[in-house]
């Protein structure tokens, strides 16, 4: 089945909010993307398909939102804000030690498919950085100690079981709830 | 004073402009040059780069009475604001004043120029852009003088990334003007690139398969303010500096586009002179500023390896060199002895030259009007004649009020250009009626769009044009309804085309679409009126000259009727087969190779005049190698009756001569006197002769205007890689509805009927295979390969499916096809295109 054909009623529900079709593309992406993991290029095809756009379009779109991946991420997805303010109170470095400390390069997700690092524009919490958002929920005022504090934490709750919903999921179910 | 005109100062020059003018604009027409990267005149403003920032002055008035304040001198008080203003976006008013040199502008221009430089490499000496790049340009003119780079700091981005076979993106040098994206968004409606990423990780991108698939993708590498687009066929292979610009045509164009091929003497090719680029050349009456792909990058044909080089002649079974004499004393020889069983058969890319020369050598030289197009597809040419485009008319000129027609034509894939030119009257408000037997690329922007059923095209005309006659003041139906908009247009133009027809039923059509346009409305026909006419979508670039000059076997030059008409090319074919032809010349065709003459019959002598050995010329007895269009001068006439120049680019190859040196070289030997010294001698002449052509030269032909946008010189900000025109527009001949009355066509009935369950119409690709355009390696790729398509139920009753490979056999020869099932075709009806052209519809059986 496609993400076309399993999500035809949320689709059409989308598309009836806006006067435009082509309006309705970040919506529908986050569909695609929840259906497929990531963009890939079939979602950025079905997309297009449905809102009679080229695929570029969707891939720019993809390219320029930092809630769209564009290769598969992990459970856990840490977007560390390194924009002016954050970088002036050293998310740079922080980004650094993050990167040492899960053994991954910034957009490189770690073996056990646990977390994937990314770096991000503001967030809107420059006075509380570095920060990060960790399937867009804030983590402030880090430093080294508390990110492997958090990091701990996490491995403890998927070990567990108690993975919460990931970020895909999330601005999906955004997208489908506002339909 | 006017008050469409606004007045206003800029540099203390006082300058009268258009209401609406952007201030960039208004500078650059008292050649005030206000430096940009982002804007360009035929796109809308975005003001991005800031490369544009000048002070804008406006008058200051009293709140209360809306009176202008004063200085003490007694001139109006100005308010400049509290910054700088983009150029590029703010558009004119009444008084206003504006500094382009002032410090604050200086600094700034300083301050963008050494921001876009922060990161772009230092690579200009092995740049495609170095020597003609409006960076650099403005760097030298504006820019800080010193590096001011911090090494360190520089993002290193890819520099070689292939956005397709023809385009490739330096990803350092891009300075996301964005210059690109929105040409292909806004102008050609192909957005098949995009920006990907933000701030220095900004890349272009495309998603599109083939990559960059559209036909317009070389004109962002004219436009790119920086050498980020390149073509492969350009790319590294010469600096700007060294090559000369050669005016000339498109040679696959029968719109007429102007170009200008670049070239440069190379050792490698033995000191001679090779094309190294092609470029647009601006004429806002034909392409404007802009080429489709196929006039850009198919010329490599001139300097193919296989190019025929010396004369030919069949000695013991084998063809053999021989010299000109030879071979041109056997040819008179031979042709003069059958001269009562010769033919001659044309091509339609040849220039008015060599097709005048060609028919005089068999009218005069051989008494015969045994004449014709090789591969004749569309009638009309005499049409034409009488109610085609007026002369003085630009497609530019098309808006609101005015109507356009397009019937059997798929004008995206036989000439963009015009596609482009009826895409934008559209979206100025013209209205466009499409009739067509499938759907097309101009669909989108019609206003009515009917779709008739095979066999339909006249009937369905018929009734448009029947519509047309009454007066109605509440359509019936779409077709009533699309019948009165054209009747009631200010402006009305015809397209037609042959798509799915037979040459008979193009010529009814022609004359359908006659009447139409003769019909009057509250006393005016639209016939002879500027902006209004009839135009053939001829299949090449000369096919409206091949008309004009006599290739008939009915009509002499300048449409002047023979007594005794001659054998037509169908005749032609049939004669040679049963024996009732003993000699024919063909030149510039290949009739063995398109499926028209399966060998040489009966024939005692053939004689074929080509640039390539082609299966015709394998057949020959006598083979002579002719020039191309590029290495010699001559004149081409466009379907909107354009007659124009293009000149010699590069030196003859080997000992080839133009054609209509060879046939007027044959001519003498028959004792035609001697041949003309100079194309434009030989074109004095047949001016005298073709009435149409009366009153015009070469000189006549060079005559340029000014044009906006002012494009060219050290104007590549605007204009980029196009080039000024300063070799001719061209002149349009009148039309005869233009001076005199001309009376409505008589029209035959009805269509050819249609025989079978499923008829098979050759469709057009652009990029069709076929002898120039096979010598064009980057296009390999995009060739259109033979293609069968069907609708999905034709497909399954048939058997076949999408994806599916086949073979069929159609008009007696058996072709692979690929089987597409994508919804071009409509329901019992299926599409071959990749295919040499064949007339009307056809029967196919699947082997
Ligand atoms: S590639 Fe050239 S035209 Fe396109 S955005 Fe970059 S600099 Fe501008
Ligand atoms: S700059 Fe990082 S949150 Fe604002
Ligand atoms: S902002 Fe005016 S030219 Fe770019």
């Amino acid at each position: 089945m496609t993400f076309t054909e399993k999500y035809a009623a949320e689709i059409e529900g989308i598309m009836a909010r806006f006067p435009h079709k082509k309006s309705a593309v970040l919506p529908l992406m986050h569909l695609a993307q929840h259906y497929y993991g990531y963009m890939s290029r079939e979602a950025m095809e079905e997309v297009a398909a449905i809102l009679d756009l080229d695929p570029t379009h969707i891939l720019s779109l993809a390219g320029f939102y930092t809630l769209y991946y564009e290769e598969p991420v992990g459970t856990y997805v840490l977007e560390i804000c390194n924009d002016l303010a954050c970088a002036l109170r050293g998310a740079d470095e922080f980004v650094e030690m993050a990167c040492d400390k899960l053994g991954v390069g910034v957009d490189g997700t770690t073996e056990d498919g646990l977390f994937t690092i990314k770096t991000v524009m503001c967030l809107a919490a420059c006075d509380r950085a570095p920060m990060l958002q960790c399937n867009l929920k804030f983590e402030e005022n880090l430093d080294e100690e508390k990110f492997e504090q958090l990091i701990a934490r996490l491995r403890d709750e998927a070990a567990n079981g108690r993975t919460p919903p990931t970020v895909v999921e999330k601005v999906a179910a955004y997208a489908k709830s506002t339909s | 004073m006017n008050d469409d005109l606004v007045k206003l100062t800029i540099d203390g020059i006082e300058v009268d402009v258009p209401k609406g003018t952007l201030v960039v604009d208004a500078a650059k027409k008292i050649h005030v040059d206000i430096p940009v990267f982002c804007y360009h005149p035929k796109l809308e403003p975005v003001g991005m780069c800031r490369m544009c920032l000048v002070e804008i002055g406006l008058p200051m008035r009293d709140r209360g009475t809306g009176e202008l304040l004063l200085d003490d001198d007694g001139s109006p008080k100005l308010n400049f604001g509290r910054g700088l203003q983009t150029g590029c976006t703010v558009r004119v008013s009444e008084g206003m004043v504006v500094r382009t040199t002032t410090e604050p502008v200086k600094e700034v221009r300083e301050d963008v120029i050494s921001f876009l430089l922060s990161s772009h490499p230092l690579d200009c000496p092995i740049c495609d852009k170095g020597g003609e790049c409006p960076l650099q340009n403005l760097t030298m003119e504006y820019g800080p003088g010193v590096s001011q780079m911090d090494y360190s700091l520089k993002m290193h981005n890819e520099k070689q990334v292939p956005l397709g076979d023809l385009i490739y993106l330096d990803r350092e040098r891009c300075i996301q003007c964005a210059r690109c994206i929105r040409f292909q968004e806004e102008i050609v409606d192909d957005p098949v690139i995009q920006f990907h990423n933000r701030g220095r990780a900004l890349e272009i991108v495309t998603m599109s398969e083939p990559g960059f698939d559209s036909y317009w993708s070389g004109n962002t590498t004219d436009i790119c303010p920086v050498g980020a687009l390149t073509s492969s066929d350009f790319r590294f292979g010469a600096r700007p500096w060294e090559l000369t610009p050669v005016p000339s045509l498109s040679p696959h164009s029968p719109a007429g586009a102007n170009i200008v091929m670049s070239t440069r003497r190379e050792a490698k090719s033995g000191g001679r002179s090779v094309i190294k680029r092609i470029v647009p050349r601006q004429n806002e009456w034909v392409n404007e500023i802009w080429i489709s792909d196929r006039d850009r990058f198919v010329h490599h044909f001139a300097d193919a390896p296989d190019r025929l080089q010396k004369p030919l002649i069949r000695k013991n079974g084998e063809l053999t060199e021989v010299s000109w004499d030879e071979a041109l004393d056997l040819v008179a020889e031979k042709l003069q002895a059958h001269s009562t069983a010769v033919a001659g058969l044309s091509g339609d890319r040849l220039s008015n030259e060599d097709l005048y020369a060609f028919q005089h050598l068999f009218r005069r030289g051989l008494g015969s009007n045994n004449l014709d197009l090789a591969n004749r597809r569309l009638a009309g040419g005499d049409v034409t004649a009488q109610v085609g485009l007026a002369s003085g008319s630009n497609l530019q000129d098309l808006g609101a009020g005015d109507a356009i027609l397009v019937v059997a034509s798929d004008l995206h894939e036989e000439e963009p250009i015009w596609w482009l030119r009826v895409k934008q009257a559209s979206e100025r408000g013209a209205t466009l009626v499409v009739l067509n037997l499938r759907p097309t690329r101009l669909d989108k922007y019609a206003d009515y769009v009917f779709r008739y059923a095979p066999g339909e095209a006249i009937v369905t005309v018929r009734q448009l044009v029947n519509a047309a006659k009454v007066e109605t003041d509440t359509a019936v139906d779409q077709l009533t309804a699309a019948a009165d908009t054209l009747i009631k247009a200010n402006n009305l133009v015809a397209f037609y085309g042959y798509e799915g027809l037979t040459y008979t039923e193009t010529d009814t059509l022609a004359k359908l679409l006659a009447n139409l346009l003769l019909l009057k409305n509250e006393d005016k026909a639209h016939a002879g009126q500027i902006n209004s006419g009839l135009i053939p979508v001829w299949p090449h670039n000369n096919s409206q000259g091949a008309w004009d000059m006599g290739i008939h076997p009915a009509l002499a030059a300048g449409y002047q009727p023979v007594e005794a008409s001659g054998m037509d090319a169908a005749t032609i074919y049939e004669a040679v087969h049963n024996g009732g032809l003993k000699a024919l010349y063909v030149m510039g065709a290949d009739p063995v190779g398109d499926g028209r003459m399966p060998n040489r019959g009966q024939l005692d002598f053939l004689v074929v005049q080509e640039l390539f050995l082609t299966e015709t010329a394998k057949l020959a007895d006598v083979v002579l190698p002719a020039q191309s269009w590029a290495e010699r001068e001559g004149t081409f006439t466009s379907g909107e009756r354009r007659v124009q120049r293009y000149y010699q680019a590069i030196s003859p190859l080997g000992e080839c001569r133009p054609d209509w040196q060879i046939a007027a070289q044959i001519g003498e030997r028959l004792d035609m006197g001697k041949p003309a010294f100079a194309a434009s001698l030989l074109f004095r002449d047949l001016a005298k002769v073709v009435p149409q052509y009366k009153g015009m030269d070469y000189r006549s032909l060079a005559k340029v205007a000014e044009q906006w946008p002012l494009v060219g010189g050290d104007d590549v900000y605007y204009g980029g890689t196009s080039y000024k025109n300063e070799a001719g527009l061209g002149q349009q001949w009148a039309a005869a509805a233009e001076t005199d009355e001309v009376g409505l066509f008589e029209v035959a009935d009805g269509d050819t009927a249609v025989t079978t369950n499923l008829p098979l119409v050759r469709i057009a690709a652009l990029y069709t295979p076929g002898t120039l355009i096979n010598h064009t390696p980057m296009l390999a790729d995009r060739l259109a390969a033979p293609t069968l398509h069907l609708y999905a139920d034709d497909a399954q009753i048939i058997g076949l499916q999408d994806g599916g490979e086949t073979v069929i056999q159609v008009n007696g020869r058996s072709l692979s096809v690929q089987v597409c099932v994508n919804g071009h075709a409509p329901a019992g009806l299926a599409l071959l295109s990749g295919v040499p052209w064949f007339p009307g519809m056809a029967e196919f059986e699947i082997l």
